[in-house]
């Protein structure tokens, strides 16, 4: 634990001490930066949201109750933050705030605190990028940071962890991930567990080798590495062709894990093999590539795992935020991690264990309908009997959420048509190894937002949108299932029935965030980004 | 010591007037900051390289550096060089800087600045210093030639630290001085006599809540409704106005004095030595970087 209160308050005694006249209000607050106890307790406190799903669990659904389907038609918007900074594809990241104030990324590695009442900035950080960026220059998302004590960590573009400080901005130290120059990038939020900082790295569509990390958030050092692809003679290498193939194997693991603090387990997606779409010279299902992996939080080893789609061809991520519950199965309560998956199917897992439990389609995919005795997909379609799931697959990485109470679990899907034309191309690195070109059938493609029971994977609700959309979701304890569309509208939905109660045009689509909430001076705001900016509502004052 | 509020940038509006706050101001103010570690880097440097190896100017060179400079330096920099969003270039050499220390900051920009790096041939980089050198006077800097490091460092941490870091480690009220930017000369005045001149985003501020208890901070950010600060428990705070009796921003610093009896002669020589050994070099990207096995 670093920067714990009992640190700044000592800090703000040795101010009283040696200066004068500027202390008249030093006393007046007890400060101090979370512990890793209160980053555990998330969003039950109603002013923080203290990670990028608001918790552990990845549930994503705020206790909060002040925004009600009664009342949510009076939504107003409160405060509109201005990046400055024209996004590639969309605002990907979740904010978080602590005590009234929001820390929040931009694209290139911008972060700012902002008052959350208002939007006004205290301090930005600004990174010095490199020219010769890789897939930092093709996607230079950053999706939010993680927050322990005083300090902030930032992944970056160029491959790095920065630690700043969260009251200046400050750099506090700043170690290197991975070789940007291969293809490597930083993007995703990393997860504060304890005393370590749990990190992600980007760039599986280059050739490179994924890995999830545990840094000393004290000091920058690296306590732990696992990487998603072994290395010769290790479990799991006996799923490639050979080790030069597995050491740019891809499986980045490029979205926000979550935690058991019970079990001390992370469960984190994994990203495609590499090359994406040519799938010749990688001959084998490519572990871990396409999986969820279950690590001791402590050491990072390997607990157990599941790989989604084995071989994958037709870039299918599996980087979702995993979604951690209790659910009554067959009369008994199971603890169970849940996916909404890349290719199509919503899979429960006993998450001690790794059992499989439930596998279905949520999506209408025509590229398999059910699962083997091994829980991996029985192909109907390769593509030679029409149309499959475009590379964005049946949904992505932008977060679902999970109603404990309704045992709703609600997800953005997109049904699209597609056709895959892989090619044999030159792996080269720092260059991004495609292999092939994807074709999409507009007009047969849309978007929808589906409320589903996790046991039967039955559609309770839907609601279609005009295109594949990429936008998150978040609910809440009153009823109300926060999501968005390509089209740029910011919705609000009944989430008993799927009605859409209130929707605001913020102009441009939402595309990767989630919507996250806090309480401040007794008013629930909801914030979303999009475009260049982020925006935050409320119901009006009186 | 609370802010060394004297970090004296030049050309970045020091000794701002009291009602001189505009909306936007903050993000200005901060990228303005961000510059910082230019002139920080360039200023301590470096008294090493003798004056004779830094070339004689060439009115050719001069030229083509002016074309450079006008196309990629002028925006941030101003057509004088004296500083719009980025620093004042004209003081430079008279601040300790040499060709060689110009030319490494261009090539490899300024870590966790907007000043980025650059790919540009050798040859118009030493343009641009050459054209640079000819905006500034004879380089009359002031060796940090006495005091004891060692020494200065307990100075700093007995008098500095609980409200300026140092490589990620104390307070915030203060500016971060890690590379600070200053002569000897401008540390000292900023040491004794604080309030002479005030960083950007750390004007002194006073609040008065309605019910009258006084809220004193460093000034972040204000708009017609609301005001952004950090108080002196170093938290950042933000109060609608409507919620204040008062907003005062004071023309002093928040620091205090710190005349020869809390710091003497010896001990401004061992303090000023100590911050001059902390001049990271421009490595580029990064600092503290660290590459793990």
């Amino acid at each position: 634990m670093i920067g714990s209160g009992g640190r700044v308050r000592a800090r703000a005694a040795v101010l009283a001490i040696l200066c004068g006249s500027c202390f008249v209000a030093a006393q007046e607050k007890a400060p101090g930066g979370l512990t890793t106890q209160e980053v555990a307790r998330g969003y039950k406190e109603p002013t923080r949201w203290p990670t990028y799903s608001g918790d552990y669990t990845g549930q994503r659904h705020s206790p909060l109750t002040q925004i009600t389907p009664a009342n949510v038609q009076r939504l107003s918007a409160q405060w509109t933050f201005q990046t400055g900074i024209i996004p590639r594809r969309g605002y990907e990241g979740t904010p978080l705030v602590v005590d009234g104030v929001m820390y929040l990324t931009g694209p290139f590695n911008t972060a700012w605190a902002v008052d959350a009442r208002t939007g006004r900035p205290f301090w930005r950080y600004r990174r010095e990028l490199p020219n010769d960026l890789t897939y930092g220059n093709v996607s230079p998302v950053n999706r939010g940071m993680g927050l322990l004590g005083d300090r902030l960590f930032l992944p970056t573009a160029d491959a790095h962890l920065v630690a700043l400080d969260t009251a200046s901005g400050d750099v506090v130290w700043d170690s290197v991930l991975a070789d940007y120059k291969i293809g490597y990038a930083a993007t995703a939020a990393p997860l504060v567990v304890k005393d370590k900082v749990i990190v992600g790295i980007s760039g599986g569509d280059f050739p490179t080798r994924g890995f999830l990390d545990a840094y000393d958030p004290r000091t920058g050092k690296r306590i732990w590495r696992f990487y998603t692809v072994p290395g010769p003679g290790e479990p799991g290498s006996d799923t490639w062709p050979g080790a030069d193939v597995m050491s740019r194997g891809g499986g980045a693991t490029w979205v926000t894990g979550v935690y058991d603090p019970e079990l001390n387990l992370l469960y984190w997606g994994t990203g495609n093999p590499n090359p994406l779409y040519y799938g010749e010279d990688r001959k084998g299902t490519n572990l871990y590539t396409a999986s969820i992996i279950a690590l001791d939080a402590d050491t990072g080893t390997l607990k157990w795992y599941h790989q989604f789609t084995p071989h994958d061809t037709h870039d299918w991520d599996s980087n979702h935020v995993p979604v951690l519950a209790e659910l009554t199965i067959a009369g008994q309560p199971r603890k169970v991690v849940m996916v909404a998956n890349r290719n199509g199917f919503f899979y429960v897992f006993d998450r001690a264990n790794g059992q499989l439990l439930v596998g279905k389609p949520f999506s209408d995919t025509t590229w398999a309908r059910e699962l083997d005795s091994n829980g991996h997909p029985i192909v109907l379609n390769d593509g030679s009997k029409g149309c499959l799931p475009d590379q964005w697959g049946s949904t992505n990485h932008m977060p679902p959420s999970f109603d404990p109470v309704r045992r709703l679990f609600f997800v953005t899907a997109r049904e699209t048509c597609a056709a895959y034309f892989p090619v044999k191309e030159e792996i080269v690195p720092g260059r991004i190894s495609n292999s092939g070109t994807v074709r999409r059938d507009a007009d047969r493609s849309y978007g929808v937002l589906r409320a589903i029971d996790p046991l039967g994977v039955e559609r309770r609700w839907e609601f279609k949108y005009p295109t594949p959309t990429m936008a998150g979701v978040m609910s809440t304890a009153a009823g109300v299932v926060f999501a968005g569309d390509n089209e740029g509208n910011f919705m609000a939905f009944d989430a008993a029935s799927g009605k859409n109660l209130w929707f605001y045009p913020t102009g441009a689509p939402i595309w990767g965030a989630a919507a996250m909430t806090y309480m401040l001076d007794g008013r629930q705001y909801v914030v979303i980004g999009s475009g260049t900016n982020v925006m935050a509502f409320a119901l009006p004052i009186g | 010591m609370r802010t060394l509020a004297a970090v004296t940038l030049p050309g970045l509006g020091s000794n701002r007037p009291a009602d001189s706050s505009t909306v936007g101001r903050t993000i200005d103010e901060e990228e303005r900051m961000s510059l910082k570690g230019l002139l920080c880097v360039v200023s301590f440097v470096l008294c090493a390289i003798p004056a004779a190896a830094q070339g004689p100017q060439n009115s050719g060179a001069v030229a083509a550096g002016a074309t450079l400079y006008r196309a990629r330096c002028a925006e941030c920099h101003g057509s004088d060089g004296k500083g719009v969003g980025g620093h004042d270039l004209t003081r430079l050499w008279s601040s300790g800087a040499t060709d060689e220390r110009v030319f490494q900051i261009i090539r490899n920009g300024v870590p966790n600045t907007i000043m980025p790096s650059s790919t540009a041939p050798d040859g118009e980089l030493r343009a641009l210093v050459t054209y640079l050198r000819s905006l500034n006077g004879p380089a009359v800097a002031e060796p940090f030639l006495r005091g004891n490091a060692e020494n200065g460092e307990r100075v700093f941490s007995a008098n500095c630290s609980s409200c300026h870091a140092v490589n990620g480690r104390g307070g915030r009220l203060g500016p971060d001085l890690s590379r600070v930017s200053q002569s000897r000369a401008q540390l000292t005045e900023s040491i004794r006599s604080p309030s002479a001149s005030i960083a950007s985003g750390y004007q002194s501020v006073t609040l008065v809540l309605r019910d009258g208890q006084r809220v004193k901070g460093t000034l972040k950010g204000e708009d017609a409704f609301s005001v952004q600060i950090m108080d002196t428990n170093q938290q950042l705070r933000a109060y609608m106005k409507s919620s204040l009796g008062s907003v005062s921003k004071e023309p002093g610093s928040l620091m205090p004095e710190y005349g020869p009896n809390r710091v003497n002669e010896s001990e401004l020589d061992d303090l000023t030595r100590y911050l001059d050994t902390l001049r990271a070099p421009a490595t580029g990207r990064g600092r503290g970087g660290r590459v793990e096995p």
